[in-house]
């Protein structure tokens, strides 16, 4: 009787034309993970968002997704690194991008505007675009461009109605590019739009305010769900998305930066 | 020997050259250039297609126009100027020592440089190779010139008038080499010109053969000079020019150019001469200035700046197009003037460590496309302003190497979204905080309000409008009720807790919160809740909705 051995190295030479070692686990290659600069989230994801694909960030208003995009970059600045928020909505708040920590010198950001008239005269006239094309126009350009080590979509004001219609062909271009420069290309909205080109699903929710003495508001205490992670080691017995919790202080709160 | 060395590059019908130069698309065409002022306009230059056409200087504009297929273009004396300068600084790289000989008397439409090249053999071989060098560096730079080499320098000057190829004389037989030049070579004046021709002699040789007593005795004492010139043994002191190393093209067009692919197709010539000439001293174009000169005497610019010094073509031309596309001048361009700023060549020396940063060309090249597409103030690095006003700062150019920052500690801290322009709301208060508010579309139940935090600067202004702001600030928790189409019921349990009961056609988006005063577990899991930061202007009791929390 032939030993399962034996059994397999026959099968594979049979198939070997078709499928080179089709029963030998193909070895799985590291993927790059960049830190989030928070632990929870960090351990959620096992490392850190992924380095080459596309990150979703979702959730409703003050759900916390911002921040954990800016200290995101953040943690990408303070490695020197160039980062780019493409910002579809113009709602970008450099002072607290300052607070977390993100180093603006190192930060292109890029404000979308209200379509405009078209130029008059005799010389070609410029395309009109809209917040959004011009949102998904800039981040294909900076995709293209390389170097950036990550770059942030903003589309957390765009109605899901409007950002749903992107092509799936877009997302999988970012997808390519992306990895092909190396980029976390991180998109914050209100849902998830990329579908299967996206590497990691979060979904972010609010979950307690903190206030101090009643009359300040203090921090906000945000939970981050994992809807999906392509890379992710397969875990049969969880049942419930695994998720973390985080919490963000004020500025002033000068407690919370030694306790964290 | 004497050790002398001269070389002579001549450039007859410099008006027609300097206009052809950039135009590569007439340069197969017969084309001659008028000059003085209308009617009386006459052929001062032509190309030799137009001379096989039976063309001459001279022709006024009616005999130039009855003859079939020739080009009449008008002569530019800033395109010779800037011509010139080209030309001058492609001679420049053989030699420093110049001397400029043509423009004088009998050589009004020609160019001409001498060069003094004793002592260059080493560099760059001997004196025929020099002059075929010289004559390829010309070409390139879109002048067909006659090159002439000696050792002596009205020699060379002479002989390179009277040829179209090279001409190498060498040492003790300039005479010879002159021997069949026209007597009109020495500029003569009309009387004794009209004297030799009496006496029969018509070329340089003739006159050289003369003995010399006899001539002066005649003719006096310049006729030594000529003597002299004619057996190639005039002395001449050089003279040489001091060379201003400008960077400068200027083309200007014979019919308005309304499109930017015709006006880029000249720009990418000047482009390349301009790179070219920089590259030749081991330089590289900082920054490129185009003023355009419109229809209606009136004049528009632009100008690109590269993040590093460079000489590559592709990329100053596309920054180029891409700026002229941003800032597209009014009307039909007339003329093009082109003037770089030299830099030093860079050299950036990545490190096997270093992280990864855009490279600098393709990130102009981006950066400019993403100006033209969203406007020069909303692309770039932010940069906070020494204020405490809210939104306080100004956008700043993007550059990838951003040096050094002051290292900031990387704690998560509350995070806002603009809103911008801040949304002007309608307040209602209970108990002096905010207890509604609403804008036009959505309505916000508060379910708790923190503040105010009063705010004020520059109120020593004498207006208000020189930026004074007096504002107080609250940071409230608020449940968002949506517009319901009419017949739609509202919920039962929106809040009631509130001041007043909610007007009606608004319902909450989700379940609100029953106890709004208490925080402590406070559950936001609905989604619907949101923090935002609300402000009143003191002076105007105006609300707005300044941002969110997120």
């Amino acid at each position: 009787m032939p030993t399962a051995a034996a059994l397999r190295l026959e099968i594979e030479h049979a198939l070997e034309r078709r499928f080179p070692a089709a029963l030998t686990p193909a070895p799985r290659a590291i993927d790059e993970v960049a830190t989030t600069g928070i632990a929870a989230v960090d351990e959620l994801l096992h490392g850190g968002l992924p380095v080459g694909a596309i990150s979703e960030l979702t959730g409703a208003a003050s759900s916390g997704r911002t921040s954990l995009a800016l200290q995101f970059v953040a943690q990408r600045t303070a490695e020197e690194r160039a980062c780019a928020w493409v910002d579809v909505s113009d709602a970008f708040d450099p002072e607290s991008a300052a607070a977390n920590g993100v180093r603006l010198k190192q930060l292109l950001w890029m404000r979308c505007r209200e379509e405009a008239g078209k130029t008059a005269g005799r010389w070609r006239a410029k395309p009109q675009w809209t917040r959004l094309d011009q949102g998904l126009r800039a981040t294909d350009l900076l995709l293209q461009a390389g170097g950036f080590a990550a770059i942030v979509l903003d589309l957390g004001d765009t109605a899901p109605e409007q950002a749903s219609r992107i092509p799936l062909a877009t997302w999988f271009r970012y997808r390519q590019a992306a990895e092909r420069t190396q980029c976390s290309l991180v998109v914050v909205g209100t849902r998830g739009y990329a579908q299967s080109a996206a590497a990691v699903v979060l979904e972010c929710v609010a979950r307690n305010a903190e206030p101090a003495d009643g009359t300040v508001l203090r921090g906000f205490e945000f939970a981050v769900r994992r809807e999906r992670e392509r890379q992710a080691p397969i875990e049969i017995t969880t049942r419930k998305p695994p998720a973390a919790t985080w919490q963000t202080h004020a500025a002033w709160d000068t407690d919370a930066g030694r306790l964290a | 020997m004497n050790g002398k060395l001269f070389v002579c590059a001549w450039a007859a019908e410099f008006p027609s050259q300097a206009l052809l130069r950039l135009r590569t698309d007439w340069q197969t065409e017969p084309v001659v250039v008028l000059d003085g002022r209308a009617p009386e306009e006459w052929v001062c230059s032509l190309n030799r297609l137009a001379e096989r056409k039976g063309a001459a200087v001279g022709m006024t504009r009616l005999e130039a126009e009855s003859m079939q297929g020739l080009r009449l273009l008008k002569r530019s004396a800033e395109n010779e100027a800037a011509a010139r300068a080209v030309m001058l600084e492609c001679t420049a790289k053989f030699s420093p020592r110049i001397e400029e000989v043509g423009g004088g008397a009998g050589s009004e439409t020609a160019c001409a440089f001498v060069l003094d090249i004793a002592g260059t053999e080493r560099l760059f071989g001997p004196p025929a190779q020099l002059a075929e060098r010289l004559r390829e560096e010309l070409a390139t730079a879109g002048f067909r010139a006659a090159v002439a080499v000696s050792a002596n320098f009205d020699t060379v000057r002479m002989k390179a008038a009277s040829i179209r190829g090279i001409a190498v004389i060498a040492e003790g037989t300039e005479a010879e080499a002159l021997v069949k030049l026209p007597i009109t070579a020495l500029n003569l004046d009309e009387e004794y010109a009209a004297t030799f021709a009496l006496w029969g002699i018509g070329t340089l040789g003739e006159l050289a053969a003369l003995p010399e007593a006899e001539l002066v005795a005649r003719m006096g004492p310049k006729a030594r000079v000529w003597r002299a010139l004619a057996r190639g043994e005039a002395e001449h002191t050089f003279e040489p020019i001091e060379t201003a190393f400008a960077l400068e093209e200027f083309c200007e067009f014979e019919t308005p150019v309304e499109q930017i692919d015709s006006l880029l197709f000249v720009g990418a010539r000047m482009i390349d001469c301009l790179a070219t000439r920089a590259a030749g001293r081991a330089l590289a174009l900082r920054s490129l200035t185009a003023e355009m000169g419109l229809e209606g005497a009136v004049t528009h610019g632009c100008a690109i700046r590269p993040a590093v010094p460079t000489i590559d073509r592709k990329f100053l031309l596309k920054l180029l197009q891409l700026e002229i596309g941003t800032h597209p001048p009014q009307a039909a361009v007339v003329r093009l003037a082109l003037r770089a700023e030299a830099g030093a060549q860079s050299k950036v020396q990545l490190g096997l460590f270093a992280p990864q940063t855009p490279e600098p060309s393709r990130l102009d090249v981006t950066l400019v496309r993403l100006r033209a597409m969203v406007g020069e103030a909303r692309v770039g690095s932010p940069v906070l302003e020494d204020t405490h006003r809210a939104d306080g700062f100004r956008m700043e150019g993007f550059a990838a190497d951003g040096g050094s920052e002051a290292e900031m500690e990387a704690t998560p801290r509350m995070a806002l979204r603009r809103v911008r322009p801040a949304r002007a709301v309608r307040v209602t208060m209970r108990a002096t905080k905010p207890a509604v508010f609403r804008d036009q579309e959505n309505l916000y139940e508060i379910a708790a309000a923190y503040g105010p935090w009063r705010t004020s600067g520059c109120w020593w202004a004498l207006k208000s409008c020189d930026g004074a702001w007096d504002c107080e600030e609250w940071d409230v928790l608020a449940v968002r009720a949506e517009k319901y189409s009419s017949g739609a019921k509202a919920h039962n349990n929106f809040a009631s807790d509130t001041a007043r009961d909610p007007p009606t056609g608004w319902a909450p988006r989700s379940c609100p919160f029953k106890t709004p005063d208490s925080f402590a577990g406070f559950d936001c899991s609905g989604g619907a809740l949101v923090a935002c930061l609300l402000t009143r202007d003191r002076a105007r009791n105006a609300w707005r909705l300044e941002a969110f929390y997120d």
